[in-house]
């Protein structure tokens, strides 16, 4: 057992016990030393690197969606180093879904300023007048600047959130893959995936 | 003189690099069960791109681009192994048996 993204024991078994109450097939995962190790020397290096890729994009290769999957990477490694299960333990549903939910809402109020302000959607020289002395940049620079608000704020941190929801979606395994008409109804979809799909415990 | 053994090295490296990869694929397609298979795509296949980004490198010379190369075929050499691993791991907590001669393939 590793002291990183672990939790009790007896907590993790609660975690793995489904919503009816049957606990799961899969055997707990053993830690490898080899993928353990190369994991924790490497993640560093792979969070730097999906950063610069975000953060280049305006102008020059790269951008939000391949920095953001490249950062959901970084999860899915931890996880297959230090076991699904604690790493669903260790991250936070909550964490997970806000993520996704935050691009959205930003990446939102980023592109309907404009329209606030009496400019067309995502028209991000409208900024100029209130910003421009404050920041201290020309008309022109902020489309540059308003394109890399919208990939680092937005977009990296959808692809980032749905990326890792996905894959822990995925983890869970096959034991809800017949969906009854509860899932089905719109209504509780929400719930079946809170509890289910993603697994274990829900936070809120 | 130096000039022109840059360039046979280039060459030398993009070769045997290509030589290694295609080694790679074949074993991919024809090896007969996943462990064989994860061995030649980690061995072989981190052979054949550790070549053929030493040939970028040298080709570029010196310059900022030819860290980012190097630095990409240390992690390559560290990574491709690793994943390798995990996934033959993976394949024998799965259960899956080793090939043996006379089994099928699979």
């Amino acid at each position: 057992m590793s002291d990183e993204p672990t939790s009790q024991p007896d907590e993790r078994m609660d975690g793995r016990v489904d919503t009816d109450g049957v606990a799961r097939q899969r055997p707990v995962y053993t830690e490898s030393q080899v993928i353990m190790t190369t994991v924790k020397a490497v993640i560093p290096f792979v969070m730097t690197y999906g950063l610069f890729i975000t953060f280049h994009g305006a102008d020059t290769p790269g951008g939000g969606f391949q920095g953001g999957a490249i950062i959901a990477s970084v999860v899915l490694m931890i996880a297959f180093a230090f076991g699904i299960e604690s790493t669903r333990a260790w991250l936070a549903n909550s964490t997970v879904v806000g993520l996704g939910t935050a691009g959205v809402f930003l990446f939102g109020a980023i592109g309907f300023g404009p329209i606030l302000l009496g400019e067309n959607f995502l028209e991000y020289t409208a900024y100029y007048p209130v910003f421009g002395d404050l920041l201290g940049l020309k008309e022109y620079e902020f489309v540059k600047y308003g394109m890399e608000a919208v990939e680092i704020v937005g977009i990296a941190f959808i692809v980032s959130g749905i990326l890792m929801g996905l894959f822990f979606a995925l983890a869970a395994g096959d034991s809800h893959s017949e969906p009854n008409e509860a899932d089905l109804r719109e209504g509780e979809l929400r719930d079946g995936v809170d509890s289910a799909t993603f697994g274990g415990e829900s936070d809120d | 003189m130096i000039e022109t053994a840059r360039i046979s090295l280039v060459v030398i490296f993009a070769v045997v690099g290509l030589f290694f990869t295609f080694v790679s694929a074949t074993g991919v397609i024809r090896l007969p069960d996943v462990f064989a298979r994860a061995h030649t795509a980690s061995q072989a296949d981190t052979l054949g791109a550790g070549f053929g980004l030493a040939a970028v490198a040298l080709t570029l010379g010196w310059e900022p681009a030819t860290v980012k190369t190097v630095l990409l075929l240390l992690f390559i050499f560290v990574t491709n192994p690793t994943a390798a691993h995990a996934i033959a791991r993976a394949a024998y907590e799965e259960g899956i048996e080793p090939w043996t001669t006379g089994d099928e393939r699979r």
